[in-house]
């Protein structure tokens, strides 16, 4: 009886490692170099459960070591927080890995120190170009046209409204309102009832950011703004339209009864639950928050999954640009260390890797998997066989918006770090948005100006 | 006889050569290294630009650094009253004739500190949530005054006090401990012709306990406030300095700086302002006690 136990516990385990190690196919190109290579990235294994990004990076990097057994690939893989700031001590320590994940932010201060590879030429011999979308390259190319990786994982949005339909079918909304006026007004029916309308986390100061006023500048701002700023051409942090978007921003969070009262206590990861439990009938966070959601909600109320909806972030009275606007991009890329070229089979292996992990059997293995896209077009995308919530998703991602940057895939981070803590501030009234300009600009300048 | 038994210098250094060693690696070196880059523009990457006093300039210059030292000086307080304060008067208590079970007392108080400061961190942020938190749940079920409820950790005027009670709360056993045995070296019989003199528990505890022990107290004081002038781990878990950074304090802003701002340079001259000032303090305050308790110890 045990043996037979034993027998049925070990096909189990088996069937279970099958669909775990799903796999994809690499190119086996013909490597010369036989040795080590050392890679840094923060796809976890938790990471990657629900993670589509992170599932197929990690899935391609086991197809690439199975198709160069000569190669002895070392990971380095770190949750995101600590890889941010093991990967910027490295940096310091000019000791980086051969083959990492480059923040768009670090791109320009990286490159004038000579710690990432200048891989243009590299990218347009790459055997996959004719399929890159090559819009995501711009948080890699510094100023003089110059591009420093291939960029990685999957784009998704940061900002992105979920919402209860049945929540929001009993106050009257069909929909979800397209105005911060509307939301204003189910705001006070949601607080009668004691719940919150929208539920949203600043607890780690860069959420406001990232998930919201990159996405309502531009609603403010144009694209042009930014990319002036980036540019360094004239833009400013003090310009009216912005501080606009810092006074609107800060009114709806202080002066309505929309958000949670502790949106800044809160991470985005408790904001959530308040929306899975019924505690707010909307969520704003990043695309990694819808993937959580629907992978907890799928499991435990199948009723609230399938009355999820997502929505664009509702445009303010006082802007007038591009209502249907989210912000999207690929915010990191595969760069390689400089020093890596010392050894030309070296650098031929890793420079493999990159096009690999960037490459159509990425793009196919999340398209196939999670109807998400990468770099390299997958061509097109067999919706049919995802549930509605999925589909949707796609759409809304790729075909439905209008798209504009993140503001922190660009400049200098201590320009943000300056931006998010003070907006906290501002969030409960302690400080005004000029000041908040002010200071931000004066970082600014300080980096690129003085 | 004591000399037959004594080993040879030779061995003793060679015993001590390896904590020297590895105190002159992990802490001095780190220490001359700051200081050395503290002189640098250093910024994310490995090029160092030598910029003099430019940093220090700077540093004289940064109010959110002087307001955090301000943060660092409300928590010494804070703690030197809640963590010193409230330990002598429970170890009072429970040298007390009448305390029951002390050594549950000693166990139970000392328990706290052996846990993680962030794991105390995320015990007290689950205490203070908002929504769930037991707090705001005892002033509302319990007190039945809902308009007391808060967002606890968002109130920036008060915040360093809620982040300063997990500090107390975790420190008070450890320095329980540290008296208990101080105590416990005092000859009971000062304490019995005190009674006999009828002497009450408080005039015991300031004319006889606390002048006994004063040297104990001191190391105390020494502790608590070169622990509070590093303190991070427990904001970062709590607030991460905010909101905004009403509760940012030296070491989570050189934190703030080196890494998330890239900023090494200017972030080695924090840490070398954060040891300088850690020392003041604990010098300008042991020399405040020693000379309040001049005739004390006379």
């Amino acid at each position: 009886m045990k043996k037979v136990i034993s027998l049925v516990l070990a096909l189990a385990v088996l069937a279970m490692s099958a669909v775990a190690f799903a796999s994809t196919p690499v190119a086996a190109t013909e490597l010369e170099y036989k040795g080590d290579l050392v890679l840094m990235h923060f796809s976890t294994s938790e990471e990657s459960e629900g993670n589509g990004g992170s599932d197929g990076f990690r899935t391609t990097i086991a197809a690439w070591k199975e198709a160069h057994p000569d190669i002895n690939l070392t990971e380095n893989v770190l949750a995101n927080a600590e890889y941010k700031t093991q990967v910027a001590t490295l940096a310091a320590a000019d000791n980086l890995p051969d083959v990492f994940l480059l923040q768009g932010m670090n791109t320009i201060a990286w490159a004038n120190q000579g710690l990432v590879m200048d891989m243009t030429d590299i990218i347009s011999a790459s055997p996959y170009y004719a399929d890159y979308n090559t819009a995501y390259f711009t948080p890699f190319t510094t100023p003089d046209g110059k591009i420093y990786g291939l960029p990685v994982l999957t784009g998704g949005t940061c900002t992105i409204v979920i919402y209860d339909k049945a929540m929001w079918a009993e106050k009257g909304y069909d929909a979800f309102p397209s105005t911060w006026a509307e939301v204003e007004e189910a705001a006070e029916k949601f607080s009668a009832d004691g719940i919150d309308t929208i539920a949203f986390g600043n607890g780690g100061q860069w959420q406001l950011n990232s998930d919201f006023v990159s996405t309502l500048g531009n609603r403010y701002t144009g694209p042009e703004w930014f990319a002036s700023l980036i540019a360094n051409t004239g833009a400013k942090f003090t310009d009216e339209a912005f501080v606009k978007c810092l006074t609107e921003t800060q009114r709806l969070f202080k002066d309505t009864k929309i958000f949670n009262a502790d949106f800044n206590a809160v991470t985005n990861e408790d904001a959530r639950e308040y929306f899975i439990s019924g505690d707010a009938a909307a969520f704003i966070g990043g695309n990694w928050d819808w993937s959580y959601i629907t992978a907890v909600l799928k499991e435990s109320n199948e009723e609230k999954y399938n009355n999820m909806g997502i929505a664009v972030l509702p445009q303010p009275a006082d802007a007038d640009k591009y209502p249907n606007s989210q912000n999207i991009g690929l915010g990191y890329a595969m760069a390689i260390n400089p020093k890596v070229a010392e050894d030309p089979a070296k650098l031929a292996a890793a420079i493999d890797l990159c096009y690999e992990l960037t490459g159509p059997a990425f793009s196919s293995y999340v398209a196939e998997n999670y109807a998400l896209g990468g770099l390299t077009n997958a061509g097109d995308v067999d919706l049919s066989k995802f549930d509605q919530q999925t589909q949707d998703f796609y759409n809304w991602s790729y075909v439905d918006t209008d798209t504009c940057e993140i503001y922190d895939s660009y400049l200098d981070s201590a320009i943000w770090s300056v931006l998010n803590t003070e907006m906290q501030a501002m969030l409960n009234g302690e400080i005004d948005p000029e000041t908040v300009a002010a200071d931000t600009q004066a970082k600014y300048d300080e980096i690129y100006n003085s | 006889m004591l000399d037959s038994i004594r080993p040879k210098k030779s061995t003793i250094y060679l015993y001590l050569l390896i904590p020297v060693a590895l105190f002159i690696f992990t802490v001095f070196m780190p220490l001359v290294a700051a200081l050395f880059y503290s002189f640098f523009e250093w910024k994310s990457g490995p090029v160092k630009t030598f910029n003099g006093i430019t940093n220090y300039k700077l540093l004289f210059a940064d109010t959110t650094f002087w307001a955090s030292f301000g943060h660092n000086l409300y928590l010494v307080l804070a703690c030197i009253i809640g963590q010193i304060g409230i330990a002598f008067v429970l170890v009072l208590f429970a040298n007390s004739r009448l305390a029951k079970c002390q050594t549950i007392h000693r166990t139970f108080g000392f328990f706290p500190s052996t846990i993680s400061a962030v794991c105390i961190g995320m015990i007290w942020t689950m205490i203070y949530h908002n929504k769930y938190g037991i707090l705001n749940w005892f002033i509302i079920n319990v007190l039945g005054r809902p308009d007391l409820a808060q967002v606890w950790l968002n109130d920036s005027a008060h915040v360093m006090l809620y982040v300063s009670i997990p500090l107390i709360w975790q420190y008070i056993g450890y320095y329980m401990v540290i008296m208990f045995s101080a105590i416990a070296g005092i000859d009971k019989s000062i304490f019995e012709s005190a009674e006999i003199d009828g002497a009450n528990g408080f005039q015991t505890a300031i004319h006889i306990t606390l002048p006994l022990i004063r040297n104990t107290m001191l190391v105390c004081l020494t502790l608590c406030i070169a622990g509070n002038m590093k303190a991070f781990d427990n904001i970062y878990t709590m607030t991460r300095g905010g909101p905004g950074t009403a509760s940012m304090v030296m070491a989570m802003y050189g934190y703030k700086v080196s890494f998330e701002q890239t900023n090494l340079g200017y972030g080695s001259t924090i840490s070398v302002a954060i040891f300088v000032l850690s020392l003041a303090v604990i010098g300008g305050s042991q020399a405040l006690v020693k000379r309040a308790t001049r005739g004390l110890e006379a």
